[in-house]
């Protein structure tokens, strides 16, 4: 089972770094927030949650998380089968993975250059 | 760590931790190479100086402006006419290049003077410009000449002119990158904000990271205003110097090249609250999503929608054409900077190409984490490479084409693999559902080129065969495909003009009604 919700992970680890580009800002704190923002949000349209659009940052968060919600769901079939519960474990597995790739696992020795 | 160890770079150690290769199984915590280091000496690298970084790839795209550099002629003539960004004012930027023409004298006795003559000379000049930006260089920078106070001087005897000084000498950074931080940021703290622009639609964007290559930024301003959105500016492709003033106002900044202008989109979302967007305008996913992904940011993804629609039911079947033939052929993906993220991936899934290396000559890690993350397994990741290094992986990896710069390029060519210029471009525009089957072509075009198979035969060794007849590239490249593919009515070759980019110039757009009112100052 565990094996299982690991490979799925991977599955979709997999469709980001490809795909996507807001994952690999260049400070550690800005992508903290992007995949904070982004992966909450995306988790949210998958469970037919509320998202918040308020400010232009949110709104921002936003359109990448439709996006890859839409990705998701259009490309991995087993999500469909996942109840809400299992959705929120899987995107919260996902965050950590995320997190530990492309921030506490890097090498990217300027992610806590105090400038931009 | 699967550091990569160059035979040629033995006797260099330090080089080891600036290549890797992704195995199975390996992630970013553990094949990342070195990057953004000083370069190490006996390395002969490839990079450029920290003032071609700021003057020639950031600030001579600005279309309406004097690009003066205070220094050597030699700096200024080295970094002219080598990179195509065109401009829609018939390419003023491109057509000069101004220098002080500091010589030794000066640098005992100091250039200042010089400085301000040449300033107002030029004005002189050109009476129709009013703007120049002015580019320190490394001669001028270690005698200490005031070349903010003598810009202040001018403009102050010269009250409709207006001078923008961009201190990035030569020396001022490990590569070009330095220059690309510099400027964005002395940009930014200079002149951001001291124009307020005419506001003409509830849709307002800065389309950041953007050079006009060949037109590129045309063809995408071309999707934007299709969809009803103002650009306010452009950093710095066919952009205009007093709209770069205003970019405060803009809703959103939609980020191309990370890599050379980041640093001004973040300090704009930490400066004036404008969030960033980055996009991708190469490759029908990564475009069609970036477009879709602006529209939803306005509320207007149905006219985003429609553009992908039409462009992709005019353009897919003839990149579908070019991909039955590139399929499997090896890639040595070998750019600046940006490009080789946003293309690692893309021209696998579109084009059917094999990306077996990328290298970047200034990328840093962050380049190279969005460029690893985008290859598939067993691809040769190279930072700051040197020529022999190249040499050496040509030997054995044996790609089928590299897209590189002019200067790696022409030792490609001299190896007998054909290279396509990722800088300047071949027949772009590249970006946009057309340029990318452009794009497409050029690659076609470059391997099954006749001449080109000629060059394989080696007169000083091989039989020159006389029975065979000359080859067309169509033989060539269909030789082993199937009927199904030759004689398909799905698929067909570029059937774009020449030039893809008068008619944009010259095109009238739909008025969208506007929800709010607008500011007009």
């Amino acid at each position: 089972m565990e094996n299982m919700m690991k490979d799925k992970i991977e599955q979709l680890v997999d469709y980001i770094m490809k795909k996507c580009l807001w994952q690999f800002q260049s400070r550690a704190w800005d992508r903290e927030k992007q995949n904070e923002g982004i992966l909450t949000k995306t988790m949210q349209i998958l469970c037919d949650e509320p998202v918040e659009t308020g400010t232009p940052a949110d709104k921002c968060y936003w359109v990448d998380a439709v996006c890859l919600a839409d990705a998701f769901k259009s490309r991995y079939e087993w999500l469909g089968t996942m109840d809400k519960t299992e959705i929120k474990l899987l995107m919260q597995g996902l965050k950590d993975r995320m997190d530990y790739l492309t921030i506490t696992g890097s090498l990217n020795e300027e992610l806590n250059d105090p400038h931009y | 760590m699967p550091y990569h160890e160059f035979q040629c770079s033995k006797c260099i150690p330090e080089r080891k931790k600036h290549a890797v290769i992704k195995g199975p199984g390996e992630d970013l915590t553990s094949a990342l190479p070195l990057g953004y280091l000083n370069t190490i000496p006996g390395s002969i690298s490839e990079r450029g100086c920290a003032y071609c970084g700021a003057k020639h790839v950031i600030g001579t795209p600005m279309k309406d402006v004097i690009h003066m550099s205070h220094g050597p002629i030699g700096c200024t003539y080295d970094t002219w006419q080598t990179k195509r960004y065109i401009s829609d004012n018939d390419n003023f930027q491109l057509k000069y290049t101004y220098a002080t023409d500091m010589k030794e004298k000066h640098v005992i006795f100091g250039a200042e003077k010089l400085l301000k003559q040449n300033i107002i000379e030029a004005f002189k000049a050109f009476p129709n410009i009013k703007r120049m930006t002015l580019y320190q260089t490394c001669a001028s920078a270690l005698i200490g000449d005031d070349i903010n106070a003598i810009a202040q001087e001018v403009m102050d005897e010269m009250p409709d002119v207006d001078i923008f000084v961009c201190n990035s000498p030569g020396f001022g950074g490990p590569s070009q990158s330095g220059g690309h931080h510099k400027i964005n940021i002395a940009w930014i703290n200079q002149k951001v904000g001291n124009v307020e622009p005419k506001i003409t639609s509830d849709y307002v964007i800065n389309y950041v990271g953007e050079y006009n290559i060949q037109g590129d930024q045309e063809v995408m301003v071309d999707y934007f205003k299709r969809m009803g959105i103002q650009v306010l500016s452009t950093f710095t492709g066919n952009g205009s110097y007093d709209d770069l003033r205003a970019m405060h106002r803009a809703n959103l900044n939609v980020l191309e090249c990370a890599r050379s202008a980041e640093y001004i989109c973040n300090e704009l979302r930490v400066r004036y609250g404008i969030p960033r967007l980055d996009i991708d305008g190469f490759g029908f996913e990564p475009l069609s999503a970036s477009l879709r992904k602006v529209g939803l940011f306005f509320g207007i993804e149905d006219r985003a929608q429609a553009i992908i629609d039409e462009e992709t039911a005019r353009w897919k079947p003839e990149l579908d054409w070019y991909k039955e033939r590139l399929k499997g052929k090896k890639v040595c993906l070998w750019p600046g900077g940006s490009k080789l993220w946003h293309w690692a991936n893309v021209i696998h899934e579109e084009m059917g190409l094999e990306v077996v290396s990328v290298y970047t000559k200034f990328g840093h890690q962050g380049d190279m984490e969005k460029g690893i993350s985008r290859c598939e397994e067993g691809a040769l990741a190279i930072d700051d490479p040197n020529e022999l290094e190249g040499i050496e992986v040509m030997e054995t990896l044996k790609p089928d084409i590299i897209f590189t710069g002019k200067r790696p390029g022409e030792v490609a060519k001299k190896l007998r693999v054909p290279y396509l210029n990722a800088h300047a471009y071949h027949n772009g525009p590249w970006k946009g559902f057309e340029g990318w089957v452009r794009f497409a072509r050029d690659i076609y075009n470059a391997i099954y080129s006749p001449i080109h198979q000629l060059a394989f035969v080696d007169i000083s060794k091989d039989e020159i065969p006389t029975h065979t007849r000359f080859l067309t590239q169509k033989m060539l490249s269909d030789v082993n495909l199937s009927e199904e593919i030759t004689a398909s009515n799905d698929l067909r070759e570029y059937t774009g003009k020449y030039d893809s980019l008068t008619a944009i110039r010259s095109k009238t757009y739909p008025e969208f009604p506007s929800k709010k009112e607008l500011s007009a100052v």
